[in-house]
């Protein structure tokens, strides 16, 4: 997950990248270390620097490093003759290389030939059964075959391993969410919110999810999770200030208005994207006051 | 007439190519869109688009339910309505219009019985380079009497405006146009970020 600073960060690079003023290194660092899918921009940038020999051997050790990543960034653009080049020069450096296997395997799965790919993955695996970078593969390959019940499959299986792996927690409810599997999605983000409670992120896609279940206890929880929303970005969260009130219109609709219902809490929220709006979208403040309105006579 | 089994739908070119542009705009992850337009006639003209959602939580109502309730109340007063509804798959050979965008479509047809649902034909986006057609790069479908969504075979029934659309899409993609395009996914994200786009085409 990125922060908003490297968030920032990464955009300017890439602008000053994109408009030949230099800094292709520490972009294409950066989009490595945050791990970010960039590819066309990484073939672009990186090929140019790796096709330049005073620039490449500037690099030192950071070459292969380099190799590796451009590979990868060409096998997502189908630019499969490039990763070829990419590869063989890997091989060549580093001979009988399980990391360079591995792209190997990659390089199998982009031209299609997933059978082959899957008996490559299998053999890796076998010497070393714990590397999570292949077994994510595995997933990876059920979802691009259009498989999807065997990406849960090995999913929950590489989650049973790797239990602390956060990301694969989000897929794997992004995968539900896809499928319409809202309550196999909640369970993942509860998951993920005992292990990582202060991350807001949870937090705000587990509300959504039980919005979308629905039902009065559903749309109360939702409630209190876009509130926990809320004070972990000290208000700053425009998806959870509209969730508030969209949870207090449908629970106002579901129990006829006869509840007590804490209406404090929406005044407060829409109060804050009346502000936020004004600050920062002014020509839309009077839209949001008639959606605000639509939503509270619904 | 009380479904979409007869008319035409005839759509716009800023519209057809902001959703367009949109599915390019995020190639590794499905997006979809609202149609905004009115009935006339036997042929429902599509006049504009927004772009709404690339996340991979395209299935959530939240977000959906609030974009709904501003687009809606933003272009009634233009006198346009939502008609219909886009959607690009994740998949470049995924060619089905899978449930979370069939239960869009049912929603939008509650209001509007004409409602069209569009499918990006990624082949047909790939091929567009070569092939100079004018035939839109979407797949049609509608609700037939059995209430659910059939692809609609003739090609005639779906038509860009300007035949010289697609030619001008090549245009923008050329010039990396689809770096501009926010979605409402992006105004939520940064509420400065107008989902209006209405930059795009000055």
């Amino acid at each position: 997950m990125v922060s908003k600073t490297e968030e920032s960060q990464l955009q300017q690079l890439e602008n000053q990248v994109e408009n030949g003023g230099g800094g292709a290194w520490e972009y294409l660092s950066l989009v490595r270390k945050l791990k970010l899918r960039r590819s066309d921009k990484v073939l672009k940038h990186g090929l140019a620097l790796l096709n330049d020999p005073k620039k490449r051997s500037a690099l030192g050790p950071d070459e292969w490093n380099l190799y590796e990543q451009v590979a990868t960034a060409a096998l997502d653009c189908q630019c499969l003759e490039v990763a070829k080049d990419c590869i063989k020069v890997l091989q060549k450096k580093f001979p009988g290389s399980k990391r360079v296997g591995r792209l190997e395997a990659m390089l199998l799965e982009a031209k299609g030939s997933w059978d082959e790919a899957e008996k490559a993955y299998s053999s890796l695996l076998e010497d070393n059964a714990l590397d999570q970078v292949i077994s994510m593969r595995r997933v990876a390959m059920a979802k691009a075959r259009g498989d999807i019940l065997g990406a849960i499959d090995w999913l929950n299986k590489y989650l049973e391993i790797f239990m602390a792996d956060h990301d694969a927690w989000r897929e794997l409810a992004e995968i539900y969410v896809s499928l319409q599997m809202y309550k196999q999605a909640a369970f993942c983000y509860e998951e993920l919110i005992l292990s990582q409670p202060m991350i807001p992120l949870h937090h705000l896609a587990y509300a959504d999810v039980l919005y979308t279940i629905g039902g009065l206890e559903n749309l109360q929880t939702a409630k209190k999770y876009y509130a926990s929303t809320i004070e972990l970005t000290g208000g700053k969260n425009t998806r959870a200030l509209y969730g508030i009130c969209l949870c207090t219109s449908a629970i106002a609709q579901l129990t006829k208005g006869k509840n007590n219902e804490d209406k404090e809490i929406s005044t407060l929220a829409a109060a804050a994207l009346e502000k936020d709006y004004k600050q920062s979208s002014p020509d839309k403040v009077s839209l949001l006051a008639s959606t605000l309105k639509t939503m509270k006579l619904q | 007439m009380s479904n979409g089994g007869d008319c035409s739908y005839v759509i716009g070119q800023n519209a057809y190519i902001k959703l367009a542009l949109h599915a390019l705009n995020h190639k590794t992850s499905a997006v979809n869109g609202l149609l905004l337009g009115r009935l006339s006639g036997e042929v429902v003209e599509i006049t504009e688009s927004v772009p709404l959602f690339h996340s991979s939580q395209i299935g959530l109502l939240p977000p959906l339910e609030i974009a709904l309730i501003t687009i809606e109340e933003y272009y009634s007063s233009q006198g346009l309505s939502i008609v219909g509804y886009f959607h690009a798959n994740e998949r470049f050979d995924d060619p089905e219009l899978g449930t979370v965008a069939r239960n869009i479509g049912d929603h939008i047809f509650r209001y509007f019985s004409q409602a069209a649902v569009l499918l990006l034909d990624n082949r047909k986006l790939g091929a567009l380079q070569n092939k100079k057609d004018s035939a839109p790069i979407m797949q049609l479908y509608t609700r037939d009497s059995s209430k659910s969504w059939k692809q609609v075979e003739s090609s005639s029934r779906l038509t860009t405006k300007e035949p010289s659309a697609n030619i001008v899409l090549l245009d923008f993609i050329s010039s990396d146009k689809q770096n501009d395009i926010v979605d409402f996914d992006d105004h939520l994200d940064d509420i400065s970020k107008d989902w209006l786009n209405l930059g795009l085409f000055k």
